[in-house]
């Protein structure tokens, strides 16, 4: 982009020019530039340099657009609290920002992961807005000769001492640009922050954050007009099936081969490890390659404890001494003095199964790699130009000769938030062998047996409780592999170049554990929290360096780290002869965590008492709570359940969430993400868990990895706490995936008093606890 | 060269008779509607009607679908004005109760899912009149093939979005 001819200002820290007039139209950009490096725009891309990489554009005819790095999940943020926040800040109805631009590497500014979407209430797109409102403050305050304080913008117009002029005739007739400060590296994993204070409009105006508005998402989706990637079709486009290796360590030995009779237009391409057959239509691909795929010879390979052993193996042969130590900043007191003085002691393991994400659409791509170098991704990511990044390694080449675009696709909670979800590399791959766009496929049993999964854990807890019934000493060792692994799946199969991982030099967070769930009991007087870490289960023996690969999903690494604490939590509770309820609320000093406490007590019929519930024909009723701070947000959470004692058989009948997220954007959606997110916790709470044996993943369908139908679906309800006076907005999306669990196992601790120390809660764990 | 009825309309098809019906509807229609899932019928978001019933379109031959009507998502308008008997200008304009249900409900999360839940909703209504919440989830858990799985956790928003689309439904047949 050329450079401005004439500065017109600087507004708290962002350059505001005027790149000269215009005959028709007339607009102001809000783009940015990188701090330390003024007048240089932070990055460039070779293949489109018109291209428009503004956070917000106010056009003459007053309507606005906004663009984001980030791409919707199911969230539904970036459509509703987007645009609600620009809205707010910059003064405007909120039907006045009518397009939205998310994901795309070229045609969107900040990059980063989806999320955090919030940032803690400060997005990105809030203080572009509120710069860019100042600067449409100037240019009022210019036009009308009133001084800026004189000035005010409601409902998209400037007005002051009885004059005005509405935002569009602010710009029209001209192009006006406002670069912004911003720091970070586009392409990592964070991408870049909007730097600098612009003032805020006060929480006490707020007109629009607040209110729900529908998702503009939502009717294209339901009327089938919507462009999924799954409908992305290119010009002499291929389509693609995947030959994955026999097990998780199992070299090539030889690709199968094709009966050109039968499939005279089908090709197969193999690179290392990777094998893929591509054909024109995708009947052909899907038949072609189950031949190929009967034909095709692995090595064998044995290098996984099982699912059986998993535990065990976790326990006494995984190195956890190799990797830093994490502990807790909120640590205090002397735990072993406090355990040495109390008179009731409990020490107990918890332990995690590894689940899936489970898209409902197995993850797919198409790519197109040109002639001249450049190369095209088609996808569903939560971080497309990390994903850039990657595909740009992999290649050898620069980011400036990839672009990603981004469209809508099945919600995967957190296993693309680095990039890949998985077929994008090996589309990439296949289309550059054949010099064709490809659109890979993955199966339901690919994307089961070959995406990554959330890490197990196991937790060693010991607490007690003084002669005053109330905690005196706690002390918690979580110990979880590495969670992180955003390598291209397909790229180390071809041994392409891709990061390092988790636990190779260079890998941005290795295989050390961190705590996640941060302590909130803070009467408790000795506290010892601590997390260790330690490679993927299987990856360095594997001759193909993958093992079970780790990757966060909703809530990650604090659901591991939040379910043994709230069931131990009722543990003690009972220990002391209390209430669990009121045992936290006892224990906590935060007003919002007492807040949320009291609200699912009120809201649920949660029954105060100590002694546990009388059964009756054989089937148990109990209660459960659990609480949760994360992102800004206090949760908390009860659930009311059913025990068949013969069967076994648990019925989620009824939970209760409240949650104060500070600010509550958007009620609705609020409402309906923590409805789904309570969906998942029941599902993991009762079915999910990974199953694999001692060469890969054995769970390959819906059947082996079953989730919640609608017949498990509880009578959910949701409490909304709104507490403006907190002055910002944590977010939603996440942890009401992680109560339910702590919660259905309390109640199932209060219907039969054993206690539930591993998930899921399927008949048969539950018949084993009730014989012991 | 095979013909089939998609949407009111006949369609001539170049593919092999022994080819699922969703890449049929997909690739060769250019109908975005249903999505491929699983190819188990396993989890319902290929659904399509077949002369009125929910039939999983990944393993329903393009062969086994001649001389029967299918509806996708994209024809559930028209499927509801033929029903009403509205006008062709009213029905260019009209939504499927279901569909403005599921909008005024705020159903979708991805909504990857939905395309499914919308053919099994129209299915149950055009049957029952009035659902109970007992037999909505028998619906969409036992009556078909499998279970029709969501994974962002929707059911709560797809019950009120068929109790509400039931309720448009009884409405606007009175006005009939």
């Amino acid at each position: 982009m050329s450079t401005s001819t004439y500065v017109f200002g600087d507004v708290f820290g962002a350059a505001f020019s005027r790149r000269g007039f215009v005959k028709a139209g007339g607009v102001l950009l809000a783009g940015f530039g990188l701090v330390g490096q003024k007048g240089s725009a932070a990055t460039v891309d070779a293949l489109n340099p018109a291209r428009l990489e503004s956070w917000i554009e106010i056009h003459e005819d007053n309507t606005i657009l906004i663009r984001t790095g980030k791409s919707d999940f199911g969230q539904g943020t970036i459509f509703t609290a987007y645009r609600q926040i620009v809205a707010e800040e910059l003064g405007v109805p909120f039907e006045a920002i009518t397009t939205v631009i998310s994901g795309d590497t070229d045609r969107t500014p900040d990059g980063g992961g989806t999320f955090d979407l919030l940032m803690h209430g400060m997005p990105n797109l809030r203080k572009a807005a509120a710069y860019v409102h100042q600067a449409l403050l100037d240019l009022a305050a210019q036009r009308l000769g009133l001084a800026k304080d004189q000035l005010a913008v409601r409902g998209g117009v400037v007005s002051g001492v009885g004059k005005s002029v509405s935002l569009g005739d602010l710009v029209k007739g001209q192009t006006l640009n406002l670069t912004i400060p911003v720091r970070g590296d586009l392409t990592s994993m964070f991408g870049l922050t909007v730097d600098g204070n612009p003032p805020l409009k006060p929480v006490s105006e707020y007109t629009i954050v607040g209110r729900s508005f529908p998702n503009s998402a939502t009717v294209s989706k339901v009327t089938a007009k919507e462009t999924w990637v799954s409908d992305v079709r290119l010009p002499g486009m291929l389509h693609a099936r995947m030959v994955h290796p026999k097990t998780l360590g199992s070299k090539l030995v030889a690709a199968g081969t094709l009966d050109k009779t039968k499939f005279p237009n089908a090709q197969v391409v193999v690179k290392g490890n990777l094998v893929g057959v591509v054909a024109p239509t995708e009947w052909e691909a899907i038949k072609a390659t189950q031949q190929v795929a009967a034909g095709t010879r692995w090595a064998d390979w044995k290098g996984l404890p099982g699912d059986e052993r998993l535990f065990q193996f976790l326990k006494e042969d995984a190195d956890w001494k190799t990797a830093p130590v994490a502990s807790s900043r909120t640590n205090k007191g002397d735990v072993a003095a406090a355990m040495a003085n109390s008179p009731k002691k409990l020490a107990a393991t918890y332990q995690l199964p590894y689940l899936k994400h489970a898209p409902i659409g197995p993850t797919m791509a198409v790519a197109d790699v040109r002639t001249d170098g450049n190369v095209y991704v088609y996808t569903h990511t939560q971080n497309p130009q990390a994903l850039r990044s990657g595909i740009a390694k992999m290649l050898q080449t620069s980011v400036d000769h990839v672009v990603v675009r981004t469209f809508a696709g099945a919600g995967h909670y957190g296993r693309s938030n680095g990039g890949n979800a998985g077929a994008e590399d090996e589309a990439v791959i296949l289309s550059q062998a054949v010099g064709r766009p490809v659109r890979v496929q993955w199966t339901r049993q690919d994307d089961l047996q070959w995406s990554t999964q959330s890490s197990a854990a196991i937790s060693d807890v010991q607490l007690s409780v003084d002669a005053n019934g109330k905690l005196s000493g706690y002390e918690i060792k979580h110990y979880m592999p590495a969670m992180q692994d955003d390598r291209l799946v397909g790229a180390v199969l071809a041994g392409l170049p891709t990061i390092p991982a988790p636990n190779e030099v260079g890998s941005l967070f290795g295989v050390a554990n961190a705590m996640h769930d941060p302590w909130v009991y803070e009467a408790t007087p000795a506290v010892l929290e601590q997390a260790y870490g330690t490679g993927q289960v299987g990856q360095s023996s594997s001759p193909l360096n993958v093992g079970l690969r780790d990757h966060s999903l909703r809530t990650p690494g604090q659901y591991q780290q939040n379910f043994p604490r709230e069931v131990a939590i009722t543990e003690a509770a009972v220990l002391a002869g209390a209430d669990p309820l009121q045992f936290r609320i006892e224990h906590a000093r935060e007003k919002r965590l007492i807040g949320v406490l009291e609200a699912v007590r009120e809201n649920s019929g949660w029954e105060t008492r100590s002694a546990r519930p009388a059964v009756s024909n054989g089937v148990g009723r109990g209660q459960g709570v659990s609480v949760m701070f994360r992102s800004g947000t206090y949760w908390a959470c009860v659930a009311q359940i059913t025990v068949n004692l013969t069967s076994g058989a648990i019925k989620v009948e009824k939970i209760t969430v409240a949650v104060d997220p500070g600010i509550v954007i958007n009620p609705a959606q609020l409402k309906r993400q923590v409805e789904g997110g309570t969906v998942m916790g029941v599902s993991i709470a009762l079915l999910e868990e990974l199953h694999f044996d001692e060469s890969g993943v054995t769970s390959s369908d819906w059947r082996s990895y079953p989730i919640a139908t609608m017949a498990d679906l509880p009578e959910i309800k949701v409490v909304m706490l709104h507490n403006p006076q907190v002055g910002t907005y944590g977010q939603g999306s996440e942890a009401a995936n992680a109560l339910a669990g702590p919660a259905i196992a309390s109640a199932f601790f209060d219907v039969t008093g054993k206690a539930a120390r591993r998930l899921p809660l399927k008949a048969d764990y539950v018949k084993g606890l009730l014989k012991a | 060269m095979i013909t089939i009825a998609v949407n009111g309309v006949k369609r001539q098809v170049q593919a092999s008779a022994d080819t699922p019906l969703l890449y049929v509807l997909r690739n060769d229609l250019e109908l975005s509607g249903p999505q491929f899932g699983c190819g188990l019928a396993q989890c319902g978001a290929c659904s399509v009607l077949l002369n009125g019933k929910e039939v999983r379109s990944c393993i329903t031959t393009l062969g086994s679908v001649a001389g029967k009507e299918v509806t996708t998502l994209e024809g559930l308008p028209a499927r509801w004005a033929k029903q009403k008997g509205l006008s062709e200008a009213d029905a260019a304009k009209t939504l499927h109760p279901v569909q403005e249900a599921w909008i005024a409900e705020q159903t979708p999360l991805c909504g990857f899912c939905q395309n499914g839940m919308m053919i099994k909703a129209t299915e149950l209504l055009e049957r029952v009149t009035s659902p109970s919440v007992a037999e909505i989830k028998e619906a969409f858990t036992t009556s078909g093939p499998s279970p029709h799985l969501c994974r962002c956790g929707s059911y709560t928003a797809i019950i009120q979005a068929v109790q509400r689309a039931a309720g448009t439904m009884a409405t606007k047949r009175s006005e009939a």
